[in-house]
């Protein structure tokens, strides 16, 4: 056994942080997140030099053939600076679609970082499962006909392609919309942790099938993206604690740093031993995933486990911060929205804890 | 003992359902639908005040030679309950709650004169300066100074988080007189008459839910007369002691904690679980609820002993007790309206918040309001006195009751 990066995936690591650690400190993603398209095209586009844009995709479809330790050591990072481009939402929900399908055309433009593929899935309230979706794909004969509403579409307003999951005969496809076909009216809005995302209504769209009878590939697909939302969760919560430590060690309140009030102390205690275990899980279940042993049960905890530390730590951050941990200006509570958006997609802790329950 | 509310109160709940079935505006209703904080948006809120105070029940709690309601402990309650019932925007604490009672109790006859009447009445709206940047749980160790001048003090330095001291015209803080003492020893209560003295500055701060709510105020050199003084000088953290008092406690909040409730049951009956059924029908679900509603239910209990004058609110970390619980189930309720509203309370809405805005929302009103008032209501474990410091007071008490 053993749990640590290769010297490789060290390297990828330490090269990502550190272009963000240079190009991405808070400031620089905040003026990101406040111009009009809420995102960088350019850190988009030095993504792709980087390689990062295909990582995780196959070498016979042209890239680099990452897998989930991979996955893990750049979104881990990208937690730790908040990132706001749509790493998730295109390249590992959208882009792992197209890819899933076999699409070459469309992963390609998706890998040089010429289009954005976003994954048209959640349909309100938290499509946690696949058999939850109910959008309907009826086949005529010009093509399927699609009718209904995606919610929460990750970067679904810039999207120059959409991957649409909707049932066809009881089994859930793939289908390939032009967001600028008719009968698409799309809502895009800001979410609460600084990325962009869409309400998308279908009025009898016309969509082409790239997938159908997926079997387990949708699930994988879901998988692996859950593996990613958490490795970024996971990179918040060390910014998170790392802040916070810094904060109760120079704060002074009666004379003394607010670290030397037990309370104080104990709740940084929690706080570390909270990481740890959300790390461990992480660096755990990105082992199981790549070895595929990965279980639904292993997933369920890994999100449940996830999004109920990752509340823990962001709520603890910010009662030690006092008033300076209620402020926009601090980016304490940007890291816990982060948590707590990703804690949202995908099911929430609530639903995998419970899930996890229910298998055996 | 005896729980019987009397027969005749049916009729008081009925004529104050009636009365706040009918008269705030549509705009007063959107403010209370649109509440994400204990503060509610500013304009509708003061025009609500004032409607109020017409009808003669702005300030339930206040003694009735003062203009309060003289309403017995269980009318009061039921007001709480109906108005909570509405949703309406509650009243804004620092005037009503805590510098009016303030200075009913220790102000001068010229101060209540010049004062009481705009507070009452909606027309001021008083800021409390109390913290600065480096005495917030310390808050005696406060710096920001006034130097006597004649008839007036000199004030130099700064506060924060100065809630709504953008909408103020009026404020009430704490200054360092004197530093040869205990810290305790040399501040004094000041009341400022108008913010837009020389030399004042009032910068709003943006909260974490992009909203500003608090605010930064500087003094550079500001001059204002003494008669604002409340209290001997030097002797302001006695007057300060006193409002706490107004401050941690004393009212009915448990009514709002049910509501939050309500809203929750309400949106979980649509709302499915994953597994199966609705929410509501869920039974990990309902055990949770059922926690969190037996928990409200013995703080409801604990604030009505209290109101009925049971020796328990004799204790004197009551306030403390008070406050913990309320800020801590009312955390609790914004987690599960989160959990409740999901994905859909990810979106950021400001925009559609603001009433009167053009803006529909994505979704319900939970919704909208689900995540500001979750991220918003992290403040009540920190402010009012940190609920660490809190339970130090308690702890205090601890083994000496009865
Ligand atoms: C939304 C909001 C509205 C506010 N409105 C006003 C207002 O209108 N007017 C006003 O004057 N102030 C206002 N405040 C300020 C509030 O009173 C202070 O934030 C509060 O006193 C805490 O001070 P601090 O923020 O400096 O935190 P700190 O005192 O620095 O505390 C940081 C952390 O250390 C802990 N800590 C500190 N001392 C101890 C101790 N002895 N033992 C254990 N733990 C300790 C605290 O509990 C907290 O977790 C407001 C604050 C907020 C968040």
């Amino acid at each position: 056994m053993d749990f640590t990066f290769t010297d490789e995936q060290q390297m990828l690591r330490d090269s990502v942080s550190g272009f963000l650690t240079k190009n991405y400190d808070f400031d620089q993603r905040n003026e990101i997140v406040r111009s009009d398209t809420g995102w960088s095209r350019d850190i988009w586009r030095q993504f792709a030099e980087l390689g990062l844009l295909g990582l995780p995709f196959p070498e016979n479809q042209g890239g680099f053939g990452g897998g989930a330790t991979e996955t893990v050591a750049i979104a881990e990072p990208f937690g730790a600076h908040l990132l706001a481009e749509p790493y998730i939402a295109c390249i590992s929900l959208g882009g792992a679609a197209v890819a899933a399908a076999g699409n070459s055309d469309w992963l390609e433009k998706v890998m040089n970082g010429d289009a954005i593929a976003a994954f048209a899935y959640e349909e309100g309230r938290g499509t946690a499962d696949p058999i939850q979706v109910t959008m309907q794909a009826t086949p005529t004969d010009e093509g399927f006909i699609l009718t209904g509403e995606k919610r929460m579409v990750l970067a679904g307003g810039e999207a120059d392609i959409l991957v649409v999951a909707a049932e066809l005969d009881d089994e859930l496809g793939l289908f390939l919309v032009d967001p600028s076909a008719d009968g698409l009216s799309v809502t895009s809005y800001p979410t609460m942790d600084g990325r962009r995302a869409a309400n998308i209504r279908f009025e009898a769209v016309l969509a082409n099938s790239i997938m159908e009878k997926p079997g387990e590939a949708i699930r994988t697909l879901l998988d692996n993206a859950i593996l990613a939302i958490c490795a970024e969760s996971v990179g918040a919560m060390g910014a998170l604690m790392k802040q916070t430590a810094e904060y109760a060690g120079t704060r002074k309140q009666f004379g003394v740093s607010i670290g030397s009030f037990q309370v104080v102390a104990h709740r940084m205690a929690d706080m570390k031993i909270a990481y740890n275990k959300a790390r461990a899980t992480l660096l755990y279940s990105a082992a199981l995933i790549e070895a595929g042993e990965a279980t639904q049960k292993d997933i369920a905890i890994l999100k449940g486990q996830t999004g109920k530390l990752g509340r823990e730590i962001g709520e603890a951050a910010i009662q030690t911060h006092g008033g300076v941990g209620m402020t926009d200006e601090l980016s304490v509570s940007h890291y816990h929205k982060r948590i707590l958006a990703n804690d949202a997609l995908l099911g929430s802790s609530e639903y995998h804890l419970r899930k996890v329950g229910t298998l055996s | 003992m005896d729980i019987d509310f009397g027969s005749k109160l049916e009729d008081f709940r009925a004529e104050v359902g009636a009365f706040l079935d009918e008269a705030p505006t549509p705009a007063i209703r959107e403010a209370g639908r649109k509440l994400t904080s204990v503060f509610a948006p500013f304009e509708q809120c003061m025009e609500w005040h004032q409607i109020l105070h017409k009808k003669g029940w702005a300030a339930p709690s206040w003694p009735k030679e003062y203009g309060g309601t003289g309403w017995s402990v269980e009318q009061r309650y039921i007001f709480a309950e109906e108005y909570r019932k509405r949703d309406l925007p509650p009243l804004l604490p620092q005037s009503l709650g805590m510098v009016g009672p303030l200075l009913i109790d220790l102000g001068t006859e010229e101060q209540k004169e010049k004062y009481l009447p705009g507070i009452l009445g909606g027309l001021d709206f008083w800021a409390q300066g109390y913290s600065e940047p480096n005495s917030g749980s310390d808050l005696a160790s406060l710096s920001c100074r006034a130097d006597a001048d004649g008839d007036d003090y000199i004030i130099n330095g700064s506060k924060i988080w100065t809630t709504y001291a953008h909408h103020a015209n009026r404020m009430f803080m704490l200054v360092r007189t004197d530093n040869s003492g205990k810290k305790q020893q040399g501040i004094t209560f000041l009341l400022l008459d108008r913010v837009d003295y020389e030399g004042m500055e009032i910068r709003p701060i943006v909260g974490l839910d992009g909203s500003p709510e608090q605010c930064e105020v500087f003094f550079d050199n500001v001059r204002v007369p003494q008669s604002g003084r409340v209290g001997e000088e030097n002797d302001g953290w006695t007057v300060a002691k006193h409002l706490l008092k107004h401050e941690r406690g004393g009212s009915a909040a448990s009514p709002t904690l049910k509501r939050g409730l309500e809203r929750v049951r309400e949106a979980a009956k649509s709302t499915p679980s994953g597994f199966g059924s609705m929410m509501v029908d869920d039974p990990v679900f309902q055990r949770d609820m059922g926690e969190l509603e037996a928990d409200i239910a013995s703080y409801e209990h604990f604030e009505k002993l209290a109101v009925s004058g049971h020796p328990m609110a004799n204790d004197p970390s009551f306030p403390s007790m008070n406050k913990t619980m309320n800020s801590e189930l009312v955390q609790r309720v914004s987690v599960m309206i989160t959990r409740v509203t999901g994905t859909e309370a990810i979106p950021f809405q400001n925009e559609a918040l603001r009433v009167g805005a053009n803006v529909e929302p994505l979704g319900t009103d939970l919704d909208l309001v689900a995540m500001p008032y979750y991220l918003n209501s992290r403040a009540t474990t920190i402010y009012a006195g940190s609920n660490e410091v809190q339970r130090d007071l308690i702890a205090r008490t601890v083994g000496r009751e009865g």
